[in-house]
């Protein structure tokens, strides 16, 4: 659990973070979202103290941060940055051995944990495990940047744009296996990006900063629904949210059993979102899609109707709640 | 990279481009064997020496010999690809193994048995066409893109072929002649010159390494250090070896300490202070920049993983700054070199005491005797911390 309240950052006379108030309960993946300079990333290395906050508290699992000691408290905490930040010296192995190593591991136990991270990063060992950071494509580096992060298991995981500088496939890429990691890893996740649909793929809770206040925080789904002001409605895509509304749902939460009539003959995967759904609708000028599993097999139907239907009752449901 | 790229390129034939640096330098290599004395023969120690040409030096198939070599290169070069290169490499190799016969040939021709005294200059046409040979290896070690390590071997063994034609053959060459005459003098005066030159860049190390930290901690040193630092590189070495006379001799007279420590104010002391004062620039320069030039993203990455300051200090700012501190006592220890030889003008010994010598008794062969050790020194330091820095770097490039 990472608690803030009424914490700000003041560089002279300027305030960067204004009296921000945030919880990210356990094993749970916050966004912050804003346009550059919103004070988003000094939010985020005031957790790790990197920058030492000029007011209010932050806590950590119940104890203020200024309790424990900075490098023991950053050795807890991952941290992956846009640039990677891996040491151009070292090898890969070594790189992700870092903080194993600064927690005084055996050399065994390091050793096997690198191997275990590479693994679930999906970096062979024998042909990564020996190469230099500038060796690497954009999207490998990224990818040893997180093992680091990774390496001693932390709970807590800090992450400050750390697709932004990849080409838009990697970095496609690189949320999606994110995203895996996290349904297997459940770590609390701190997430600083301008990239909107990044955020919305990733987050459990998505918050909007401007100017170094928080304009908005909720679900995705709730931000989405109900934009607080013209700022956040434009940052969510302006006209296209309700695209990215859909995105969020997935087809067969969304399907019904197959009927009667002959199914359509166009397909649609049980786990792709109703956006992707409706893409196809568009294209192959259809209101009805046979919904089909991992394996072909058709299990149910979608159709326009009830997509469009879906929405209003979710829109429903989130106004009575 | 190479000269190459910097000029424009006739197209010739299919998309092959003469390499027009080997060519240019094939073509003054042509001029320098035909157009400059190739040798010079005095009858003795003092007396200018008469020129002599190619023809006279080396007889017409000596001549024809040297030309024909140079034109291979030249023509190997119109039409280059790494068979070629090898093949250049090969022949500029050739020519200088072949050069110190040549001078055997010159010797055998223009020396007269009868006048004991008779001695034998390399001329310009020679130093011009060994200088051009230098710099065909620099542009045929980019081509094919060897290590710094080639060259060097090829020299060393080129090297060797030398100094064994002048020590058996080459006794009616002046600088051979001159080498005889004063053999221990000047292995003493390479020692001296090397031990001064050790002594002076590992204090600035020290010193420089100190200074440049301080100067990390304390931002209101930095601007004060580096003014009198640079004010002190401003001062002729010569000026400041004379400045330093006067308080030396004095403090020598009057500590007794200093004196028995062999302070004095002239010989080594006021060298060593000079050549430190001249040294910390360079030094504090490139350790200063090499300490903060490291990316300030790697090292608060460093912090963020929990590194403390010292473990941040010794596993990440030193060694990514290595290779640009390195360069900074590759610098110092060239220039240290160099300025070792002025040194000789206040009884410092070393190579330069050859150099200052020949000039007062005019012979010119002598004055080369010390500048030639000199040279090869530098070259070697140069060589020697270039390489090293060069491995240095992660995974061999950065």
């Amino acid at each position: 659990m990472i608690e803030l309240s009424q914490v700000s950052k003041r560089f002279g006379d300027e305030t960067a973070v204004d009296a921000i108030s945030l919880k990210v309960p356990n094993g749970k993946f916050c966004a912050l979202v804003g346009t550059s300079g919103c004070g988003k990333s000094t939010t985020l290395r005031m957790i790790n103290r990197l920058i030492e906050r000029s007011s209010g508290d932050i806590i950590l699992d119940g104890q203020a941060i200024e309790a424990y000691d900075p490098v023991k408290l950053r050795r807890r905490i991952g941290y992956v940055i846009q640039s990677t930040g891996l040491f151009p010296h070292w090898t890969v192995a070594r790189n992700i051995g870092l903080v194993p190593r600064l927690l005084k591991w055996s050399a065994e136990d390091v050793q096997a944990r690198v191997e275990e991270l590479m693994g679930l990063l999906g970096l062979p060992i024998e042909e990564f495990a020996h190469k230099y950071p500038h060796q690497l494509s954009g999207g490998q580096a990224q990818r040893v940047g997180v093992a680091r992060a990774l390496a001693a298991d932390p709970d807590i995981l800090l992450m400050d744009e750390p697709f932004g500088a990849l080409d838009p496939i990697t970095r496609v890429k690189l949320q999606d296996e994110l995203a895996g990691l996290q349904a297997r890893l459940h770590k609390t996740v701190v997430f600083v990006t301008h990239d909107m649909d990044e955020a919305l793929k990733l987050a459990d809770h998505l918050v909007v900063m401007r100017d170094g206040q928080i304009v908005q925080q909720g679900t995705p789904l709730a931000l989405l629904q109900r934009p607080k002001d013209p700022f956040v409605e434009s940052l969510l895509g302006g006209l296209e949210r309700g695209l990215k509304q859909a995105a969020l749902s997935r087809v067969k939460d969304h399907m019904s059993s197959l009927g009667p009539t002959l199914p359509s003959q166009y397909r649609i995967a049980a786990d792709c979102s109703l956006r992707q759904a409706l893409s196809v609708m568009l294209r192959d000028h259809t209101d009805r899609l046979t919904v089909v599993d991992q394996h072909d097999v058709p299990i149910g139907e979608l159709s326009l109707r009830r997509v469009v239907k879906e929405a209003q009752l979710e829109k429903g449901a989130t106004r009575d709640a | 990279m190479s000269l190459l790229d910097a000029l424009p390129a006739p197209r010739l034939g299919r998309g092959s481009y003469p390499n027009v640096v080997l060519v240019s330098l094939s073509a003054v290599m042509l001029a320098a064997i035909w157009g400059l004395d190739a040798v010079s023969m005095a009858p003795n120690r003092i007396v200018q020496g008469t020129g002599a040409g190619v023809m006279e030096a080396l007889g017409w198939p000596g001549a024809l010999l040297a030309s024909l070599l140079v034109l291979a290169l030249g023509a190997l070069a119109f039409r280059p690809n790494p068979t070629n290169y090898s093949a250049a490499l090969g022949v500029v190799v050739l020519i200088l193994a072949l050069m110190p016969f040549g001078l055997m040939v010159a010797g055998h021709f223009l020396i007269d048995p009868a006048l004991p005294q008779a001695r034998l200059g390399i001329g310009a046409g020679y130093w011009v066409v060994l200088f051009v040979l230098l710099l065909c290896l620099i542009e045929l070690r980019l081509r094919l893109a060897l290590t710094r390590l080639w060259p060097m071997l090829i020299l060393a063994g080129v090297g060797l072929l030398w100094w064994l034609c002048a020590w058996l053959w080459l006794g009616d060459l002046a600088l051979v002649q001159e080498y005889r005459a004063r053999d221990q003098q000047l292995i003493r005066a390479v020692g001296q010159h090397v031990v001064l030159v050790s002594v002076a860049v590992s204090i600035s190390v020290v010193l420089g390494t100190l200074l440049a930290l301080l100067m990390r901690r304390y931002a209101r040193l930095q601007k004060g250090a580096f003014a009198i630092l640079n004010f002190l590189q401003t001062i002729p070495s010569l000026a400041l070896f004379g400045l330093l006379l006067a308080p030396l001799a004095w403090l020598s007279a009057n500590v007794p300490v200093l004196a028995k420590l062999g302070v004095s104010g002239i010989g080594n002391t006021p060298a060593l202070i000079a050549l430190v004062a001249y040294s910390l620039l360079p030094m504090v320069r490139n350790t200063y920049i090499a300490l903060e030039e490291v990316s300030a993203d790697t090292l608060e990455a460093a912090s963020a993983m929990g590194m403390r300051a010292s473990q941040r200090f010794w596993q990440v700012r030193l060694p990514l700054a290595l290779p640009v501190l390195l360069e900074g006592v590759r610098i110092t220890t060239v220039q240290a070199i160099g300025l070792t030889a002025v040194a000789a003008l206040i009884g410092a010994g070393g190579l330069g005491t050859f150099i200052f010598q020949g000039l007062g008794q005019a012979a010119m062969d002598m004055v080369l005797l010390g500048a030639l050790p000199i040279l090869i020194l530098a070259l070697l330091v140069d060589a020697a911390l270039g390489a090293l820095a060069e491995a240095l770097r992660p995974g061999g490039v950065q």
